[in-house]
C-alpha cells in the first residue's frame, strides 16, 4: 500500500451515487476532521513544547510527575527522550499533513491544467504529455521520491516535491478523460461562441462536471503521499531529526515496543485513522472501480 | 494501447531513468568521491587517502557538457557499468538480487490470489451479506495500515511471540512466508475487492439470470459465464500490481533482510551508486513496460470485443 | 577484558565432547551482524574475514590489547630500529592447499601498501623475503627508513591481512577469500550472506564449532526480533532497547564488554567561537553525560575522558572527570563576550552562535544522541541544527572546513595500539593540524613530537618518570579539541545452545573457533 498504487480512480459518476457510500464518507470525513483539528488547535488546547526533553521522564505513562511533584502536562505520556508524545504527535501531524496536502494540490493544479491542455489541444502536445504521464508511471513511485531526495538535501521541500512528480499522473489522466467529453458538449462551443474566457469556461463547465472524481482523487492522493512519508521514514530518507514526522516516530520508538507498548501504539493509530478516514471518504474502494476503467478506457 | 506505443513508452523510460540518475551524479551533495569511498570502507577506516583513491580511479575532475550525451549513448546500448560500491559489474548484480526479488514477488502475488480473489467471489454472489460487509471493512482497514506496520506485526505475532516462523533472514522456504504473507495481504486486500465488484455485477446481468433460468446451477454458471469476466479485472490489475509489488519489496525486504533488488536500491541510493540506482531503475522500469504489454495481450484474449 | 558469559562451566566429560563432536558436524551456527558484505578484497569486508578467522595476520592480539604471535612466531628489531625480523610459521596451509612462505606473505603486504590505509603512514623503505628451502626456515624482514616501534601493531590491522597469491588479480585486487584461518569460506553471496566449514588443514586447533553461516542485518530491530525468534545463535551489536528486552529472554544470554571505541563529538577550533578552549570547555560543561549514557545507551557511566579504563596505560585515572555545570558553561560563554540575546541565543557583535552538527544513522545512537546534545547546547544559548546525513560528510567537511560539530564513535585502538589513531587523529602538521576523525583546527607542537616520538622508540617513561600515554591524555583533556560523551559496550546475544562465548573487546574476531555447543 503505498504512493505507487496510482491506480487510476476514475469513478464513473453513477457509481458515486451508490446507496452505502454516504454514512461512510461521513466516518472518513469525520475522522480526518477531528485529526486535522487536532493538528491545527493541540497545541492551543495544551501549550507545550514538541522538542523539550526530561531525559529521566523517558517512556514514563501519563502518570509520571516531575521532581517537585507537579503532574506533568504531557497527557499521552513521554518517549524514549522524555519527550511529550501528545505535543510531538500534533506537531508531527501538521508536518506530515501539510507536506501531504501541499503535494497534492500542487499535484492537482499541475494535472488539471496539463490534462485540459492536452484534450482541448489534442494532436501532438496531447500525445507528448500522455507519453510522459504513462512512462512516469512506470516508474516505482517511491524511487522517484528517492531520488528527487538524493538530489536536494532531506528537508519537507523535497518530499512535497518528489510526491508531486509521483502524484501529478494520476489527475493529468483523470482531467484528460473527462475534460476530453466535456470539451465536446454543446454547451461549452456555446460559450465559445459567446466570448467568454478559458477561466470562465473552466469554472462553469470542465469543474461541475471533473469536481466529485477530482475530490475522491484528492483524498486518496492524501492517502498515498502520507503513507509514503511514512514509508521514508521508516527507511531513514524521510524529515531530519529532532522534528517529528509520523513515520520517524514509529522508528524511534519500535525499539521499545515491549517496553512502552502505548507510546508506539499512539502515532501508528493516528497514522491508521488517518489514512482509514481518508481511504473512505474517497470512497475506500475505489480500486474496485478502477480496473474496469482502464479496461474501458483502452478500447 | 498498441504495441508502438508501448516501444515509444520503453524509450520514454530508459530517456527519463537516464535523465534522473545524470542528475544525481551531477548534484551529488558533496563530492561524490568520500560519498563512494564511505560507502566501500566503512567509518573506520574514510580518510582523504581513501577517497583520493577513488578520485583517482574514477576520473572524477572531468565532468564536461558532452558527459550526459556519453552516459545516453552508454544506457542506449544497454552499458550500465560497474558498481561503484563493489567493483562488480552492475548487470551481474541486478542479475542476482532480481531473482531473489521475483521470487519473493511471485510468492506474494500467488499468495495473494489464493487469498484475495475466493474471498471476493463469495462476497459478490451474494452482495450486501454479512461475508460481504466483513470483507469490506477488514479490505478497508487492511488498506489503510502501511506495509512496514503490517511486517511488524505480523514478525511480532507469529515470528516473536507464537515462535513458528523466522523474523527475518533467507535461504530456506520458510523464509519466504511471512514477507510474502506481508506483501499478499495488500494485495489481495485489493483483488478481493475487485472480485468482489465484477461478480456483483455479473450475477445482475441477463445472461447471468439466463443462465440460471435455463437451469445451471450455481457452480456451473459460474464456470461457464462468470469466471471469464472476473477475470478481466483481476488480470487487467495484475500489471498494476507489479508496481504495487516493485515498491512493497523496497520496504519489506529491508525489513526482512531479503537480498533482493529493493534492498540493493535503498542501499545504492545510500552509499550514492548512481550505476547500481540506474540499473534497478531502469530494470524495473522496463520490466513495468513489458509485462503491460503481456497483460495488454492476455486481456485481449479474454475479451475479443475490442479488438477490431 | 573478556567477560566470560555466567554459564555452566564448560565441563569436558569425555561423552559430552564426543556426543557434541558428532552432533555439531550436521550443526551450523547462525551468526547475526550489521556489517553487508562488499567484496573478497581486504580492503572491502577484510574485517568480516578476520572476525569470521577466516583471514590472518602476521601479529594477532589478546583480550587485553597485547600483542601475539600470529603468523609470525617472534619478532626482533635491531638496535636502530630500522630493520624488523618476522619469523614465519612453519607448515601453515592456505585454504587453498598452498603453503605459506616469506615470500607469500611479503606480496601480500606489498599489496597492501599500495592501498589506501594505515601502512601508508609507516616509513616502510623495503620488504625482503628469506625462503630457507633446506632449513625451512622462513623469515620476512622489513627495512624502514626511520625507527617505527608500533610496526608489529600495525600489521595486526585487518587490511595487513595474508591472503594466498591465487585470490589476487594482476592489478592486486583479492578476487577471492583464500585465508589461512580456522574457517574456509564455503560460498559468500554478498551483500548479505557467507558460510564457512572449518578448515582440515588449519595450523592450530581444530574449532568444535563445524559450520556457521553468516547474515548481514542492518536494523538493530531485526538483529533483535532474529534473536528473540530462535533464527540467531550469535548475534552482534544489540542496540540498547533490545537488549533490555532480551535479559528476560529463555533462549539466551547476553554478554556484553567494554571496548576501545569512544563515542565523541569534533570540535571545527577554526571557528570563531571554538578557538576558545573555555567555549569548548563550555560545551563539555553543558552535556549530561550520565543522563545520556543511562537513558539513551543504557550505560552503566558516561565518560570522564577520551581513553576508557580498559585502555590500560593511556586511561589517566589521575585526570578530573568531565561533568555537567551549565552555570559554569554560561559564566564560561558570558567570560568568552558571548552575550544571551532575545530569541534566547548567544550572540557577540552581530554573530550569533548558531552551529550545525554532522551525524549519521550507521549507528542508530547517534542521532538519539545528537539530539538530546541539541537541546542541552539550547539550554546555554548555542543553536544547534543537526544535519543526519552520510557519514563521509564528516571527513569532508573537515577538508574543505566547513563543518563546524561533528558527533561520531571513534575506534581508538584501529592498529590495537591507540598510538596508530592518536597519530592519525591529533598529530598532523601546523598546516594541515588534526586528522579527519580527530582534531580540527587546533595543534599542539609539543604534543605532536611527542606523539611522533612515541611511535618511534615506544612509549616507555620519559627521563622524569612520567609514562607519555597518561601524559598525552592529560593534554587532550585540558585542550578538548574533542569532547569524549560515552565510552561504548559491545553487547552480544548467544544462544543458550552455545557454551564458553567471550566477547572480544577489540572487535578483531567473533570468537567462532572458541565456542562449544551446549551438550
Amino acid at each position: 500500500m503505498n504512493v505507487l498504487e496510482r491506480v487510476s480512480v476514475r469513478h464513473a459518476p453513477q457509481a458515486i451515487s451508490r446507496p452505502r457510500w454516504p454514512l461512510r464518507r461521513v466516518i472518513g470525513a469525520s475522522l480526518v476532521g477531528s485529526l486535522v483539528s487536532l493538528a491545527l488547535l493541540g497545541l492551543w488546547i495544551l501549550p507545550g513544547d514538541p522538542l523539550e526533553q526530561h531525559l529521566y521522564l523517558a517512556l514514563q505513562g501519563m502518570h509520571a510527575t516531575y521532581a517537585d511533584g507537579n503532574l506533568a502536562s504531557a497527557p499521552l505520556g513521554y518517549d524514549h527522550l522524555g519527550r511529550s508524545l501528545y505535543h510531538r504527535l500534533v506537531a508531527a501531524l501538521g508536518l506530515s499533513l501539510s507536506i501531504a496536502a501541499g503535494a497534492v494540490i500542487c499535484a492537482t493544479l499541475a494535472g488539471i491544467s496539463l490534462g485540459v491542455l492536452a484534450a482541448g489541444r489534442g494532436g501532438w502536445v496531447e500525445r507528448l504529455l500522455t507519453l510522459v504521464a504513462d512512462s512516469l508511471l512506470a516508474l516505482p513511485g517511491l524511487l522517484l521520491v528517492l531520488m528527487v531526495s538524493v538530489i536536494l538535501p532531506s528537508t519537507p521541500v523535497a518530499l512535497w516535491l518528489g510526491l508531486s512528480l509521483v502524484l501529478w499522473v494520476e489527475f493529468f489522466r483523470l482531467s484528460r478523460a473527462t475534460g476530453r467529453s466535456a470539451l465536446a458538449s454543446p454547451g461549452i462551443e456555446a460559450s465559445r461562441l459567446l466570448g467568454f474566457g478559458v477561466l470562465y469556461r473552466f469554472r462553469h463547465h470542465l469543474w461541475p462536471t471533473m469536481a466529485p472524481v477530482m475530490l475522491t482523487a484528492m483524498a486518496f492522493g492524501m492517502a498515498n503521499a502520507l503513507m509514503a512519508i511514512a514509508a521514508l521514514g521508516f527507511v531513514h530518507v524521510g524529515i531530519p531529526e529532532p522534528t517529528p514526522e509520523l513515520g520517524t516516530m514509529m522508528v524511534e520508538l519500535l525499539p521499545y515496543w515491549r517496553e512502552a507498548p502505548l507510546a508506539l501504539l499512539t502515532p501508528v493509530l493516528v497514522t491508521f485513522l488517518l489514512l482509514l478516514g481518508l481511504l473512505l471518504m474517497s470512497g475506500g474502494d475505489a480500486k474496485a472501480s478502477t480496473a474496469g476503467n482502464i479496461a474501458g478506457a483502452r478500447a | 494501447m498498441n504495441i508502438s506505443s508501448r516501444l515509444l513508452q520503453l524509450v520514454m523510460v530508459v530517456l527519463m531513468v537516464g535523465g534522473a540518475s545524470f542528475l544525481m551524479m551531477q548534484s551529488l551533495p558533496g563530492d561524490a568521491s568520500w560519498r563512494i569511498a564511505a560507502g566501500r570502507y566503512g567509518y573506520d577506516a574514510l580518510d582523504a587517502a581513501a577517497a583520493a583513491s577513488v578520485r583517482a580511479e574514477m576520473g572524477m575532475e572531468a565532468s564536461g557538457g558532452l558527459s550526459f550525451l556519453y552516459w545516453l549513448g552508454d544506457i542506449l546500448r544497454l552499458e550500465l557499468g560497474t558498481s561503484l560500491i563493489t567493483g562488480e559489474p552492475v548487470w551481474n548484480e541486478i542479475r542476482h538480487q532480481l531473482g531473489n526479488s521475483l521470487s519473493l514477488a511471485g510468492a506474494a502475488l500467488g499468495l495473494s490470489f489464493l487469498i484475495g480473489p475466493p474471498l471476493g467471489l463469495l462476497a459478490g454472489l451474494r452482495a450486501g451479506g454479512l461475508l460481504d460487509r466483513s470483507l469490506l471493512a477488514i479490505c478497508s482497514l487492511l488498506r489503510a495500515i502501511p506495509q512496514f506496520l503490517l511486517a511488524l506485526v505480523l514478525i511480532l505475532l507469529i515470528a516473536v511471540e507464537m515462535g513458528l516462523l523466522p523474523a527475518a533472514g533467507h535461504g530456506e522456504a520458510k523464509h519466504f512466508i511471512l514477507p510474502a504473507l506481508t506483501l499478499a495481504l495488500g494485495l489481495a486486500a485489493v483483488s478481493a475487492r475487485l472480485a468482489r465488484d465484477a461478480m456483483a455485477a455479473v450475477t445482475q446481468t441477463a445472461f447471468h439470470d439466463f443462465a440460471r433460468w435455463k437451469g445451471l446451477s450455481n457452480a456451473q454458471t459460474f464456470w461457464r459465464h462468470g469466471l471469464r469476466h472476473v477475470a478481466l479485472p483481476l488480470v487487467t490489475y495484475l500489471g498494476l500490481q507489479f508496481v504495487t509489488l516493485v515498491e512493497g519489496v523496497v520496504v519489506i525486504e529491508s525489513i526482512f533482510g531479503w537480498p533482493g533488488i529493493g534492498h540493493a536500491l535503498v542501499h545504492a541510493i545510500f552509499s550514492r551508486d548512481v550505476p547500481m540506482v540506474q540499473g534497478t531503475a531502469l530494470v524495473l522500469g522496463i520490466g513495468f513496460v513489458v509485462i503491460n504489454l503481456l497483460v495488454d495481450l492476455l486481456g485481449r484474449q479474454l475479451d475479443p470485443r475490442g479488438v477490431k | 577484558m573478556t567477560l566470560s558469559l555466567g554459564l555452566t562451566s564448560v565441563v569436558h566429560a569425555t561423552e559430552g565432547v564426543a556426543l557434541s563432536s558428532q552432533e555439531s558436524a550436521s550443526r551450523r551456527l547462525e551468526i547475526v551482524a550489521p556489517f553487508d558484505i562488499k567484496g573478497a578484497d581486504p580492503l572491502l569486508s577484510g574485517i568480516l574475514f578476520q572476525r569470521m578467522q577466516v583471514v590472518e595476520t602476521l601479529v594477532d592480539v589478546d583480550a587485553k590489547g597485547e600483542l601475539r604471535p600470529g603468523l609470525a612466531t617472534d619478532w626482533t628489531v635491531t638496535d636502530d630500529g630500522l630493520e624488523w625480523r618476522f619469523t614465519m610459521r612453519a607448515d601453515v596451509h592456505f585454504h587453498d592447499g598452498s603453503l605459506l612462505t616469506a615470500e607469500v606473505a611479503r606480496q601480500a603486504l606489498e599489496i597492501a601498501r599500495g592501498k589506501p590505509g594505515l601502512l601508508k603512514s609507516v616509513p616502510v623503505e623495503e620488504i625482503l623475503a628469506q625462503d630457507d628451502a633446506s632449513t625451512g626456515k622462513a623469515t620476512l624482514v622489513i627495512h624502514l627508513s626511520e625507527p617505527f616501534a608500533a610496526l608489529p601493531a600495525y600489521l595486526a590491522d585487518y587490511r595487513q591481512q595474508i591472503l594466498a597469491p591465487s585470490a589476487y588479480d594482476d592489478s592486486g585486487t583479492a578476487l577471492a577469500v583464500i585465508g589461512t584461518g580456522p574457517y574456509r569460506m564455503m560460498s559468500m553471496s554478498p551483500p548479505l550472506s557467507l558460510e564457512v566449514a572449518a578448515f582440515v588443514d588449519y595450523w592450530g586447533e581444530q574449532p568444535d564449532i563445524r559450520r556457521a553461516r553468516y547474515q548481514a542485518v542492518s536494523r538493530a530491530e531485526g538483529r533483535a526480533l532474529m534473536t528473540e525468534s530462535g533464527d540467531a545463535d550469535f548475534t552482534y551489536s544489540l542496540d540498547p532497547a533490545s537488549r533490555q528486552r532480551l535479559r528476560d529472554s529463555p533462549r539466551v544470554s547476553l554478554a556484553s564488554a567494554p571496548t576501545p571505541r569512544t563515542l565523541l563529538l569534533k570540535v571545527n577550533a577554526n571557528h570563531a567561537a571554538f578557538n576558545s578552549s573555555d567555549v569548548r570547555r563550555a560545551l563539555s560543561l553543558a552535556i549530561d553525560r550520565t543522563a545520556i549514557a543511562q537513558v539513551v545507551l543504557r550505560y552503566p557511566e558516561g565518560a570522564s575522558q577520551l581513553f576508557p579504563p580498559m585502555i590500560e596505560g593511556w586511561h589517566n585515572a589521575a585526570l578530573p572527570a568531565l561533568h555537567q555545570d551549565v552555570i559554569k558553561a554560561r559564566e564560561l560563554l558570558e567570560a568568552d563576550g558571548w552575550q544571551v540575546g532575545e530569541d534566547g541565543i548567544r550572540h557577540k557583535g552581530d554573530q550569533r552562535l548558531a552551529v550545525t552538527l554532522i551525524t549519521f544513522s550507521d549507528r542508530p545512537e547517534l542521532p538519539l544522541v545528537a539530539t538530546v546534545l541539541e537541546r542541552q547546547f539550547h539550554a546555554i544559548g548555542i543553536a544547534t541544527r543537526l544535519d543526519i546525513t552520510n557519514f563521509s560528510a564528516i571527513p569532508a567537511g573537515h577538508h574543505d572546513g566547513s563543518l563546524e560539530l561533528a558527533l561520531f564513535a571513534r575506534n581508538l585502538a584501529l592498529v590495537p595500539d591507540p598510538i596508530g589513531t592518536l597519530l592519525s587523529d591529533y598529530a598532523g602538521t601546523v598546516e594541515a593540524p588534526g586528522g579527519d576523525w580527530g582534531a580540527m583546527g587546533w595543534h599542539d607542537v609539543d604534543f605532536s613530537a611527542e606523539l611522533a616520538r612515541m611511535a618511534r622508540e615506544g612509549h616507555a617513561a620519559s627521563d622524569n618518570g612520567r609514562d607519555p600515554r597518561r601524559e598525552a591524555s592529560r593534554v587532550l583533556q585540558d585542550a578538548l579539541p574533542v569532547i569524549p560523551i560515552a565510552w561504548y559496550y559491545q553487547n552480544l546475544a548467544i544462544s543458550n545452545r552455545l557454551e564458553s562465548a567471550q566477547v572480544d573487546p577489540w572487535e578483531r574476531s567473533f570468537g567462532l573457533s572458541d565456542l562449544r555447543w551446549a551438550p
